[in-house]
C-alpha cells in the first residue's frame, strides 16, 4: 500500500522500493530455507561452513542495505528485519524437525534392532500406519469430539455467567478456571486415577445414593467400574481441556456489549431470542477459537488414555508414543504422527469453512 | 565419549513410578487435596532421594574408591530404614566408592528402547550395571554391546548357584552374574476375589471381567498361558506352537477381560483393588503381603514361568572395576542374605538360606524362596528362541499389548 502512494508522486523511488521490498523478502525465505537445510542435516562436512557463512550474509545485507538505503528503505524494511527472529527461529524449531519427520517417515529400519533408518521413499509406513491403527485413529478423534463438545455444554454457560453475571467475582472466578494450571497436567490426570478407582470415593458416593443403576444404564459405568473405561478417557479430557474453552469463549462474551439485550429486549425480543441472535453470534469465535484449543491437543492426547483407559480404548497418540518409545519403529510412528496431522489439518479446514469464521483471522 | 546427558535416567521421576506412588498414596486413601499437596512433592522427593544413594550413611570419601552407577528394577534390594542399613550404604561403608543407585528400570522392552540409540552407534550409557532378564542379556550380549566380566576381580562369583553357571542367555557365563531369580505365577487380592484362586484359567474367568492385569513380560504373560494350555514353554520352539496363547489373549483383551498390560507397577493396581488378580512376580508380592495379608501369591498349578534378572556391564562403562567390587560384595552370602530377607525373591548366591535362617528363621523354610522339589518342578524357564521366532512372538505380542 505504501508502494502505491509513493508511487503517484515519484515513479522511480516507487520502483526502487518495490526493489529493496522484494530485498528484504528474499533475504528473509533465504535465511529459513538455509537455517532448515542445517537444522535438518541436510548438509553436512564443510558445506555447513558455506550455508552458515551464507545465512550470516543474509543477515549482514539486510542491515547494510538498510543502513546504506536512507530512512525510506530503512521503513521499508522493517517487517522484513522484525520477522527474521521468528522466522528463524520458526525455521530451526519447527520446520526443521518437520522436515525430519517426513524422511524418517519414508525410510526403512533395515535391521530389527537397526538405530538408523535408511531413506528409501518407503510409503509403506503410511500404508501400515492406516491400516494396523485405523480404530486408533477413530477413537482418538471420536473421543476428542466427545470431549470438545462436553466442553462447550460446560464450559458455555460457566463463562456466560462469570461475563455478565460475576461482577466484582469476575477477577476471582476467572482465577478459579486457571488454579489446575497450577498443578501438573499429569498429576492431576493421576489423581483422577484414585477419584474413580474401584474401591474410591466416587464409587462409594454413587452406591449410597444408589445412582449405579442409572450410571450403567447410560454406560458411564461399566460392570461396577469407572475407572480405566471409556468414559473415563473421555471425562479426564474433558476435565483437563476445559479450562482452554472456557477461557476464549470468555474473551468473546466480555465483548458484547450488555445494552445490545436491553435495546433488543425494549423492541419486545423475548429473552431467548435475543440470546441466539445477539449473543450467541458474537460469542462464536470464543467458541471457535476454544474448539481448535481443545480438539486439536486432545486429538493427539495420550495421558488420559494411559492412565484413564483400559486396552480397549488407546488413542492414536498412545500408539503413536508406544512405536516411537517402546518399539523403536520410528519409521511408523514418523508416518503415524503425519496421518494424525493431516487428518487435523483438513478437519480444521472444514471446520472454519462450515462456520465461515473467515473474516475472525 | 562418554555422554552424561543423555542418560536413560534423564526423567529422574518416570511416569510409572510416580503412577506407583501415587496410586500407592491414593490406596492409602488419601483425598485429592492432600494427593495435591503433599502427595505429588513426596512422590517427587522419595524417587528423586532413591535415584541418587539411598540413606544417610556416612560416606568415607578419603581412598579414592572412585564411582559407580547402578541401575535396577523399583523396590529390588534392601534399603536404608528403620534400624537396618542397606546394602548400597553398607558397600559405600566398605569399600568407599560413591554409588548411585536408581531404580528406573520398569520394563525390558521400554528399557531396550531407552538405550539402543545409544549402544547401538557406539557410544556409552551412564550405567555401569544394568540388570535385565536373562533373555534381554542374551540379545544384549548378541549385539556385543556389553562389557566382559573382569571374574578375576570377583572371586566371589564362585558362590554362583551351580545351574546358573552356564545359562542360555550366556553360556560361557563371561558377561552376566544374576541378580537375583524369581518366578511369575499368580497374584490376586483376596478382598476382591473372594476365594483362594489356583489355576491360570482363573485369570480367564468371566466374574473378573475388566479386573484382571497381566504383565507386558511377554514371556511370563504368553508363558503362563502357553503352560495353561499344556504346552511345555522349555521347549518351544516356533510361533505355531504359541498361536493359541496368542490368540486367547487377544480375545480376552477384546472382551475387556483385561483392564492394563503393566510392567513393574502393577503392584498399585493390585493393593487398590483395581485389579483382582494378574500376574506377578514372587517376590514383589511376598513383599506386599507383609502389609496386606489379602494379597497373595500362588504358582499355578498348571506351571509357573520361572526366570532370572543378571548383571551386566554395559559396552564402554567408565567403572567396571568399581562394578566389579559391587558384584563380589552382593556375591558374598552374608550380604545377599540382607538382600534376599528383604526383597524375598529367590537368590543366585549359594549359602544364603544358612545366612537367612540366622535372621529369621521362618523365612528360610519358605517355598518361594527356597523352594524345594516340588516348587521347582512346577515352574518352567522360557526356552532360548532364535533371532527370527523372536522377531516373531515379539511382533505378535506388541500387537495385542502394544497401544
Amino acid at each position: 500500500m505504501a508502494a502505491t502512494v509513493v508511487e503517484s508522486e515519484q515513479g522511480s523511488r516507487a520502483r526502487s522500493g518495490r526493489h529493496v521490498e522484494r530485498f528484504g523478502l528474499a533475504a528473509l525465505l533465504v535465511a529459513g530455507a538455509l537455517v532448515v537445510l542445517l537444522g535438518a542435516r541436510v548438509v553436512t562436512g564443510p558445506v555447513v561452513i558455506v550455508v552458515t557463512a551464507l545465512l550470516f550474509a543474509t543477515i549482514v545485507s539486510l542491515v547494510v542495505v538498510a543502513v546504506a538505503g536512507g530512512p525510506e528503505a530503512r521503513r521499508q524494511l522493517a517487517p522484513y528485519g522484525l520477522l527474521k527472529p521468528g522466522m528463524l527461529w520458526l525455521a530451526l524449531f519447527y520446520l526443521a524437525p518437520l522436515f525430519t519427520l517426513l524422511k524418517q517417515s519414508l525410510s526403512t529400519l533395515p535391521s530389527r534392532f537397526a538405530v538408523d533408518a535408511e531413506f528409501d521413499w518407503n510409503f509403506g509406513n503410511y500404508a501400515d500406519a492406516l491400516t494396523d491403527f485405523g480404530g486408533q485413529f477413530q477413537r482418538g478423534f471420536l473421543y476428542a469430539g466427545v470431549a470438545t463438545v462436553l466442553c462447550i455444554v460446560i464450559g458455555y454457560p460457566l463463562a456466560y455467567v462469570i461475563a455478565f453475571r460475576g461482577g466484582r467475582w469476575k477477577n476471582s472466578l476467572l482465577g478459579l478456571v486457571v488454579v489446575p494450571f497450577f498443578t501438573s497436567y499429569l498429576i492431576r490426570t493421576i489423581a483422577w486415577q484414585s477419584l474413580l478407582a474401584d474401591s474410591g470415593p466416587i464409587i462409594g458416593w454413587l452406591e449410597r445414593f444408589k445412582l449405579t443403576g442409572p450410571m450403567e444404564s447410560l454406560r458411564i459405568m461399566d460392570d461396577g467400574r469407572l475407572l480405566d473405561s471409556a468414559a473415563a478417557v473421555i471425562g479426564g479430557l474433558t476435565y483437563n481441556f476445559l479450562p482452554f474453552m472456557i477461557l476464549p469463549i470468555y474473551v468473546s462474551l466480555e465483548k458484547v456489549n450488555p445494552a445490545l439485550v436491553d435495546a433488543a429486549k425494549d423492541l419486545y425480543s423475548p429473552s431467548t431470542s435475543a440470546f441466539l441472535k445477539i449473543v450467541l453470534p458474537l460469542s462464536l469465535p470464543g467458541v471457535f477459537a476454544g474448539t481448535l484449543l481443545t480438539f486439536i491437543p486432545a486429538a493427539g492426547d495420550f495421558i488420559n488414555a494411559e492412565y484413564l483407559g483400559n486396552p480397549n480404548t488407546t488413542m492414536i497418540g498412545n500408539s503413536i508414543q508406544d512405536q516411537f518409545l517402546v518399539q523403536n519403529n520410528t519409521p511408523l510412528a514418523a508416518a503415524m504422527s503425519f496421518v494424525l496431522m493431516a487428518i487435523i489439518t483438513v478437519a480444521v479446514l472444514v471446520y472454519t469453512k462450515v462456520l465461515g469464521t473467515e473474516e475472525l483471522a | 565419549m562418554k555422554r552424561q546427558d543423555n542418560l536413560p535416567t534423564r526423567s529422574p521421576l518416570s511416569r510409572r513410578q510416580l503412577l506407583m506412588r501415587a496410586g500407592a498414596l491414593g490406596a492409602a486413601g488419601l483425598s485429592l487435596p492432600a494427593l495435591v499437596s503433599s502427595g505429588a512433592v513426596n512422590a517427587a522427593t522419595t524417587t528423586r532421594s532413591s535415584t541418587r544413594s539411598r540413606g544417610s550413611a556416612p560416606r568415607p570419601r578419603s581412598g579414592g574408591g572412585g564411582e559407580l552407577f547402578v541401575e535396577n528394577w523399583v523396590d529390588y534390594i534392601d534399603p536404608t530404614e528403620d534400624d537396618l542399613v542397606g546394602t548400597v550404604d553398607r558397600f559405600i561403608e566398605a569399600t568407599g566408592i560413591e554409588t548411585t543407585y536408581s531404580e528406573a528400570y520398569n520394563d525390558n522392552n521400554e528399557y531396550f528402547a531407552l538405550i539402543q540409540p545409544l549402544l547401538g552407534r557406539g557410544e556409552t550409557i551412564e550405567p555401569d550395571i544394568i540388570v535385565p532378564t536373562g533373555w534381554l542379556a542374551g540379545r544384549l550380549i548378541n549385539l556385543g554391546w556389553v562389557e566382559e566380566l573382569p571374574l578375576d576381580q570377583i572371586p566371589n562369583a564362585a558362590n554362583l548357584r551351580d545351574d546358573l553357571v552356564n545359562p542360555a542367555w550366556d553360556p560361557d557365563g563371561k558377561f552376566s552374574l544374576p541378580w537375583q531369580t524369581g518366578f511369575a505365577g499368580i497374584a490376586y487380592n483376596l478382598e476382591v476375589t473372594g476365594r483362594e484362586l489356583t489355576s491360570t484359567n482363573d485369570l480367564f474367568d468371566p466374574e473378573f471381567n475388566g479386573k484382571i492385569g497381566m504383565l507386558t513380560e511377554m514371556r511370563d504373560t504368553i508363558g503362563l498361558i502357553l503352560l495353561s494350555l499344556g504346552v511345555d514353554i522349555s521347549t518351544i520352539s516356533s510361533f505355531d506352537e504359541a498361536a493359541e496363547a496368542f490368540e486367547k489373549l487377544e480375545l480376552a483383551k477384546n472382551d475387556g477381560q483385561i483392564r492394563a498390560f503393566t510392567g513393574n507397577d502393577y503392584i498399585s493396581d493390585l493393593e487398590s483393588g483395581n485389579f483382582a488378580a494378574c500376574i506377578g512376580w514372587s517376590g514383589d508380592v511376598a513383599q506386599l503381603s507383609v502389609e496386606n495379608p489379602n494379597i497373595r501369591f500362588v504358582i499355578p498349578e498348571e506351571g509357573g514361568t520361572s526366570w532370572a534378572d543378571t548383571m551386566l556391564i554395559p559396552k564402554g562403562a567408565q567403572h567396571a572395576d568399581e562394578a566389579a567390587k559391587w558384584m563380589d560384595f552382593v556375591y558374598d552370602p552374608v550380604q545377599a542374605a540382607q538382600i534376599t530377607a528383604w526383597v524375598q525373591y529367590v537368590s543366585p548366591v549359594k549359602g544364603v538360606q544358612e545366612e537367612v535362617a540366622k535372621i529369621d528363621p521362618d523365612l528360610a523354610e519358605n517355598t518361594l524362596i527356597f523352594p524345594d522339589e516340588e516348587t521347582l518342578a512346577n515352574v518352567h524357564g522360557f526356552a532360548n528362541l532364535d533371532e527370527d521366532t523372536e522377531a516373531q512372538f515379539d511382533e505378535a505380542f506388541s500387537a495385542i499389548v502394544g497401544a
